[in-house]
């Protein structure tokens, strides 16, 4: 088979079919992408299943809105309840990679040590994971954003961390040659960004993998305790239409759907590998917030490279800090006011630049479960207080940051607070305001542990391989499995474990 | 009998008040209904009016075609939800009234002044639902304003104009909704990766945002 009849599309398929292979992988962001990848170059017959369609560069809008409503799960406006706050999923071939911003942190060993102790895990440190960070960081070329693309509204937040001594850095992303375009979040033009349908999958397929998209998965099989496959629908790209139905017979199942998708597959398939009661529990994501800053001096914010810049200094307080950049449409959205003031704070937009923080939140859980009639998530999570409070300390922090760096005012977007603050201490409300979950504008796209790992059967969902306890064959291979949050962006700490998955996966075929 | 009466002039009113007296939009448009139409263009003449520091009004921004054509890429569900909020966006002066004679009108059919006032009521309410319907609304409506390519232009925020080089992935799958037959690229079509050379930050502008030739 040469290589382009390895991937269907849509319009390829004209009946019911069914499917064999070693492997049925189930998503392809980049958990999926990379066990399938490296199962196909370890000679085994893999299939690769994506509900989304592949993006061509000529599929991408460059609008955000629009372009969230072709990429995204529910058109982008997903949202929790209890606190509500947007979240999103992507529905594309490479999964969050095609739409994410390419940021590659390894897990603190603070952090891995705590899952270690935690979740009763053996082989989750470090010392332990660096061979799979380092093979992934190989192929996927990660480094540093280097400083010819960073652009003003990145080098200006470098330039605040060094005011206040505060450790920075170039953020390390899986982008080849890029040129400082800004547009990661409605897909890379240049192609520079390695998004897991530029990067594994291509490489999957150079390896003998298959590559089914616009295949929805809706039930697992099990038979005597044992995973044997999937079957599901087609459906047209962007309507979700469905069409016509198939099924996959394979000796080994990962469900790498996501942390929010893995879980309802599971409660639709009969409650299966829940003996823990753990599936869909435990629901963790990184609540972010961001403020606006304005400068004296032009930033010309279209330019740089999308988040180039990180401080790590208060990781072991609760928080990251980064630098932002978004479709202008979506950042204007959390400018205050309107009417005449809306539009005089658009008008400093070229002066502005945008900078958000994300949280560890060990308190504020939530659960994810099946709904009738749709494979769409109910997602209940609440914010806790004290978490709040963690955040209301980053946004304090960034507040610094901003006028250490240089800024004539800030627009912090905080309920109840002054629309503009022009001095730090103008600012000192961000710290000493009682503030509530509901007072802050948050959204947040790194969700965890609704399958999470644990050494003892009776408390986590997988093991620390990505093992089923309770279902031979079956693997999960997706950001569900962390026992908690990682407390930095978690993309590359999933590809580590996905890679060691695979691993494990092979050595048991 | 009375009840009878009663009711149906209930029906009268809600009809009235529901669904009478709207214009039909300027353009056709697909999704948006009259009403829906005549609510969005007064919301975003509210918010974007004209005069402001950007010289772009609402109006000549086309928002309310933008959200004709966004409402369209939605799936049926969140479509429903936001149909819902231009509705209650619409008939919540009953509730929450603007200040002045006819306060308790549709939303469209107050005065420019009456509509800023319901809006700022809307964004600095001490209930949490109410600022998260305002905060919705005021996002579809600017992102309908950043639609369009003069207010991206103005402010310097149109995207520059890139070279996409031809990879691996080209040769493996044609656009969305086409079949693998329509792939178009060979492998002597392949181009060399990106070469990381920063883009203009003054050079050409994409191709859909550039000023109109005349």
């Amino acid at each position: 088979m040469n290589a382009a009849g390895a991937v269907r599309v849509f319009a390829d398929y004209d009946r019911d079919f069914r499917e064999e292979a070693e492997v049925v992988v189930v998503g392809s962001g980049p958990g999926g992408a990379v066990v399938a990848c490296e199962l196909a170059r370890a000679g085994r017959r893999v299939l690769l299943l994506e509900e989304g369609p592949p993006f061509t560069p000529e599929d991408f809008v460059l609008d955000g809105a629009l372009s969230m409503a072709r990429t995204m799960r529910e058109g982008g406006l997903r949202a929790t309840r209890g606190t509500v706050m947007p979240t999103m999923q992507a529905i594309c071939l490479g999964g969050g990679s095609l739409v994410n911003s390419a940021i590659c942190v390894r897990a603190p060993d603070f952090v891995l040590d705590r899952w270690c102790r935690d979740a009763e895990l053996e082989r989750t440190r470090r010392t332990d994971l660096d061979s799979h960070y380092d093979a992934v960081a190989e192929f996927l070329g990660i480094a540093p954003t280097p400083e010819s693309v960073q652009g003003a509204r990145n080098l200006l937040f470098k330039r605040g961390c060094d005011a206040l001594g505060w450790s920075s850095e170039p953020i390390a992303r899986n982008v080849r040659g890029c040129r400082g375009s800004g547009e990661c979040f409605t897909g890379c033009r240049s192609r520079a960004k390695q998004s897991m349908d530029l990067s594994y999958v291509p490489a999957a397929i150079r390896a003998g993998a298959r590559v089914l998209t616009s295949a929805q998965v809706r039930e697992v099989r099990v038979e005597a305790g044992r995973a044997t496959g999937v079957t599901g629908r087609v459906v047209e790209p962007l309507s979700g239409r469905a069409g016509f139905g198939f099924e996959v017979r394979a000796k080994q199942v990962v469900l790498a759907a996501g942390c929010m998708a893995t879980p309802v597959l599971l409660q639709r398939s009969g409650g299966l590998a829940n003996a823990s009661g753990q599936v869909g529990e435990n629901l963790q994501f990184h609540p972010g917030a961001a403020i606006l800053g304005v400068f004296p001096e032009p930033t010309n914010p279209r330019f740089g490279a999308t988040q180039g810049w990180q401080s790590l200094e208060f990781v072991r307080d609760g928080f990251k800090l980064e630098t932002l950049w978004a479709p202008p449409g979506v950042f204007a959205v959390r400018l205050p006011g309107f009417g005449p003031d809306l539009e005089r704070r658009l008008a400093e937009i070229p002066h502005c630049a945008v900078w958000d923080a994300i949280v560890s939140t060990d308190r504020s859980l939530g659960t994810v479960r099946a709904r009738r009639g749709t494979l769409e998530p109910a997602l209940r999570w609440h914010f806790h207080p004290d978490d709040v409070a963690t955040l209301q300390q980053a946004l304090w922090a960034l507040a610094r940051c901003f006028f250490a760096a240089g800024a004539c005012k800030i627009v912090p977007g905080v309920h109840g607070l002054p629309d503009e603050m022009h001095s730090l201490a103008e600012a000192d409300v961000l710290r000493s305001a009682p503030l509530r979950a509901a007072d802050l504008v948050t959204a947040s796209t790194h969700v965890f542990s609704t399958t999470r790992m644990h050494g003892d059967p009776r408390r986590g969902v997988v093991d620390e391989l990505g093992a089923c306890h309770d279902v031979d064959g079956l693997w999960i291979a997706d950001t569900g499995v962390f026992p908690r949050s990682p407390g930095v962006n978690p993309m590359f700490t999933l590809m580590a474990l996905a890679h060691r998955t695979a691993g494990a996966i092979a050595a048991r075929l | 009998m009375l009840f009878w009466l009663v009711l149906a002039v209930s029906a009268v009113l809600a009809w009235r008040r529901l669904l009478h007296g709207y214009a039909p939009p300027p353009r056709p448009l697909a999704r948006l209904a009259p009403r829906e139409a005549a609510f969005l263009a007064a919301a975003a003449a509210a918010t974007f009016p004209s005069g402001g520091a950007v010289a772009r009004a609402s109006g000549d921004a086309g928002i309310v075609l933008y959200v004709d054509r966004w409402l369209g890429s939605l799936p049926a569900q969140p479509r429903r939800l936001m149909r819902l909020l231009f509705a209650v966006m619409e008939q919540a002066t009953l509730v929450f009234p603007a200040p002045g004679r006819g306060g308790r009108r549709r939303f469209s059919a107050l005065s420019p002044t009456q509509r800023v006032a319901a809006l700022d009521g809307w964004a600095r309410s001490s209930l949490a639902p109410r600022r998260l319907i305002f905060a919705s609304l005021r996002a579809i409506v600017t992102m309908g304003y950043f639609g369009d390519p003069a207010v991206m232009r103005q402010l310097r925020l149109a995207p520059l104009a890139v070279d996409t080089p031809v990879c691996e992935a080209d040769l493996l799958w044609p656009p969305i909704g086409r079949p693998s037959s329509a792939i178009r690229w060979r492998p002597e079509n392949l181009s060399p990766p990106s070469s990381g050379q920063p883009l203009d930050g003054d050079g050409p502008l994409h191709p859909a945002y550039a000023e109109e030739r005349r």
